[in-house]
């Protein structure tokens, strides 16, 4: 009797039910308490990187066909690099540059990319004798860095200059150096370039937040499915089924439990965004004012975390639905274990394939996976923390997502109207099919 | 106005659950719904709910298909006791309520009274996996009438409840009935069915094998059995020679003499008295619901026909051999 039933308010009720029985169990309130400890540690993670930064050793390369040029260039970045902050006389300050020459571009080049080198300078002077400084890294030009060494390509050219003079080569003219930043391949953010330090926070978040959208989907979907399983096998879905619609049941069961996670999303998301607002303030007490400049909102930012919202959602609601179906099909909850591994399975692809995107590999089918739901959420989400995303991308990620949200409702309410309707039965596929077809 | 079963059929896979099963029930009686394990009565009250689609046939209430029915228009008690184990009893009943369209107020205040009524009212605001089997299934029935629907269907309520709470329930039967509401429940006790309903129907495999008004089926069982006793003289042997008299047997005071479809009880006492003898007892006894059950069946409705003995026979006999 599906036709009979306006979705509401049975739905309505039978949502609010399903959310007041997750919100009040244990098992919700201490997984809230872990993820949102994981947020805050999420949110203090550009300080975190910062003070390790503080400590690390940063190797640039100097590439040059002209071994003098290239000695001359090695040493004055290194010098320039290295100064001590304002009120540093510590005799064992330890230095936070190491430059060295690098004779093959080819293998500095495979050093960058292996992450054992963060830049590669590269030093020619040009038959005009003025030098061209090229910073190859994956930092964007406005970083700290890149805007130090503008500095120290000034001061080559000027050492390469002076060694020119009298008696080596009278007359030559000084030329104001070339300085440029070939970024390789960073996130943006306002359509700008985000710096390394920025880029490392959001590889970081980006596998807190993968991680955390893979745990919520697969868990929050177990529990509609196990929810829906449990009815059956408590019997108390011959009530049910006798009161409300399958429709009117799976719409109440998907809205509450993912009400349920969104209540536990807004209590993992509300504490971090309090640290974020108070980020300064804390990176100042913890490194100190110099050290801390930077830190603000380099890492999880409003829009990473209502990006992270809108995929949570949307996945979450593609994946509950399907879960639902599938716990119609069981008449125990031990039962879904089996059931439910094909789609964990999906999801896990997902999952895994966003890792690859954190990680900058994919290429192509990284890209193509980030469109295609129900992979999107995941590898969608994880381009847009760690690479350079389009407007557009993110939209017509979006879009087909919600549009395969609209197939899937169909299919899985026939799916799970059959399913209760084959209550006590096994079911099998041509009976499945059979029943699907009435509904 | 009446439910109407009207030649519905359903196949699960190779077995045939209704065979064109069709009987009437009106409105305002208390009906009993009687047959084996698997003789269908489960799933015909499946199909009035919309839970289980009927291959063919169909079920109509006050003349209009049930699937253009509210759903308010029914209660239901399932076989199979369920409710949510860590939900509260009072809130569990305010959510059943509130499906069938109550406000939560009013299902709040009748779910009170109920729970009075059933003598359970401390139980309230305890968890339903807290109280005993017999508990929770009056807090189930609770559920089912509590919006108060024309057309109960109760599936096996008495199993499971003590004396005391089976004199409960069928008072509250009695009273839905005053109140004009239509309750259909299936039973394996004989004895509370013929107590408590004026009409019944006997499916086995899916068929109406006998169904109307329990007096109409035990005078159309044509099987009656005279009860005599003569002062004076325990065992006349002599009353097995009056005329329609099928076959006699003593009793424990006198003789049980089965007539004849043929026999009149009238004529018979005549010729009693004309012999000179002194009655003391007279009885026509008419055939229980369990025999005109079994009469009709074969067997008794506890029995399990996948238990049988030729069956279980068959099972361990060891195949042919070669």
């Amino acid at each position: 009797m599906p036709g009979r039933d306006p979705i509401l308010p049975n739905a309505g009720i039978i949502a609010r039910r399903e959310y007041r029985d997750r919100t009040r169990s244990p098992l919700f309130l201490a997984s809230t308490v872990v993820l949102a400890g994981l947020a805050m540690l999420a949110a203090l993670a550009p300080i975190g990187i910062r003070s390790i930064d503080r400590q690390t050793v940063t190797h640039l390369a100097v590439v040059s066909s002209d071994p003098d040029l290239a000695s001359r260039a090695a040493g004055f970045a290194d010098s320039v690099l290295n100064v001590p902050p304002a009120g540093v006389t510590d005799p064992d300050y330890k230095r936070p540059y190491a430059v060295e020459i690098a004779t093959d571009p080819d293998a500095a080049d495979g050093r960058l990319a292996a992450g054992q080198l963060s830049g590669i300078l590269h030093v020619e002077r040009l038959p005009s004798g003025q030098i061209d400084v090229a910073l190859r890294t994956f930092e964007s030009p406005n970083s700290a860095r890149s805007q130090v060494l503008s500095v120290a390509a000034f001061g080559i050219g000027v050492v390469d200059w002076s060694s020119r003079l009298p008696p080596s080569d009278a007359r030559a003219r000084f030329i104001t150096p070339i300085y440029r930043v070939d970024t390789i391949n960073t996130a943006i953010e306002g359509n700008k370039p985000i710096d390394a330090q920025q880029a490392a926070s959001r590889g970081f978040l980006g596998i807190v937040f993968v991680v955390l959208l893979f745990m919520t989907i697969v868990i929050y979907g177990m529990w509609v499915a196990t929810g829906v399983a449990s009815e059956k096998s408590s019997r108390v879905m011959e009530l049910m089924i006798s009161a409300a619609s399958p429709r009117q049941m799976l719409a109440g069961k998907v809205v509450g439990i993912g009400a349920a996670g969104l209540t536990q999303y807004l209590a993992i998301a509300v504490p971090a965004l309090v640290l974020l607002a108070f980020q300064d303030r804390i990176a100042e007490a913890i490194l100190g004012a110099d050290w801390a400049r930077g830190t603000q909102l380099v890492g999880l930012t409003p829009a990473l975390l209502a990006g992270y919202g809108v995929f949570f959602l949307l996945g979450f609601t593609l994946f509950a639905l399907i879960y639902a179906a599938m716990g119609s099909f069981v008449s125990r909850p031990d039962d879904l274990q089996t059931l439910s591994l094909p789609l964990s399975l999906v999801a896990m692809v997902g999952y895994l394939t966003a890792i690859v995107a954190l990680g900058g590999g994919g290429g192509v089918w990284v890209a193509i996976a980030s469109f295609v739901p129900p992979f999107s959420p995941f590898v969608m989400l994880a381009r847009i923390m760690v690479s350079a995303v389009q407007p557009w991308e993110v939209l017509v990620s979006v879009a087909l997502l919600v549009a395969a949200i609209g197939s899937v409702a169909v299919v899985a309410t026939r799916m799970y109207a059959a399913g209760v309707l084959l209550y006590g039965q096994r079911p099998g596929l041509r009976a499945f099919v059979a029943a699907a077809r009435r509904v | 106005m009446s439910l109407e079963i009207d030649h519905v059929t359903k196949r699960f896979g190779t077995t045939v659950a209704l065979d064109g099963l069709t009987f009437e029930v009106g409105r305002g009686e208390v009906f009993g719904f009687l047959g084996a394990n698997g003789a269908g009565k489960t799933t015909t009250m499946r199909i009035c709910l919309g839970i289980v689609v009927a291959d063919g046939g169909a079920i109509r209430w006050d003349g209009r298909p049930v699937g253009v029915l509210p759903r308010r228009t029914w209660g239901y008690l399932p076989e199979e006791r369920g409710l949510y184990p860590r939900m509260n009893v009072l809130d569990q009943l305010v959510y059943f309520g509130s499906l069938y369209g109550m406000e939560p107020d009013r299902a709040r205040h009748e779910a009170l009274a109920w729970l009075a009524r059933f003598r359970i009212p401390d139980y309230a605001a305890r968890r339903a996996e807290e109280l005993s089997k017999g508990n929770q299934q009056k807090v189930q029935f609770i559920a089912a009438v509590l919006h108060d629907p024309e057309v109960l269907l109760m599936d096996e309520p008495f199993t499971g409840l003590d004396p005391v709470n089976l004199i409960l329930l069928r008072e509250a039967f009695a009273e839905l009935r005053d109140r004009g509401r239509t309750v259909i429940f299936s039973t394996h006790q004989m004895e509370t069915a013929e107590a408590m309903c004026e009409s019944v129907a006997i499916v086995d495999h899916g068929r109406l094998v006998a169904g109307g008004r329990i007096r109409d089926l035990k005078r159309a069982s044509g099987r009656r059995t005279l009860r005599v006793s003569i002062v004076g003289d325990p065992s006349p042997a002599w009353l097995a020679s009056l005329p329609d008299i099928g076959s006699a047997r003593p009793d424990a005071s006198g003789f049980e003499l089965e007539l004849l479809p043929s026999a009149d009880p009238a004529v018979i006492l005549t010729a009693v008295i004309a012999r000179g003898a002194s009655v003391s007892r007279f009885e026509i006894v008419e055939p229980s619901l369990e025999a005109l059950f079994i009469e009709h069946v074969g067997r008794p409705a506890g029995d399990d026909p996948t238990l049988a003995p030729e069956a279980i026979t068959q099972a361990l006999s060891p195949g042919p051999v070669g």
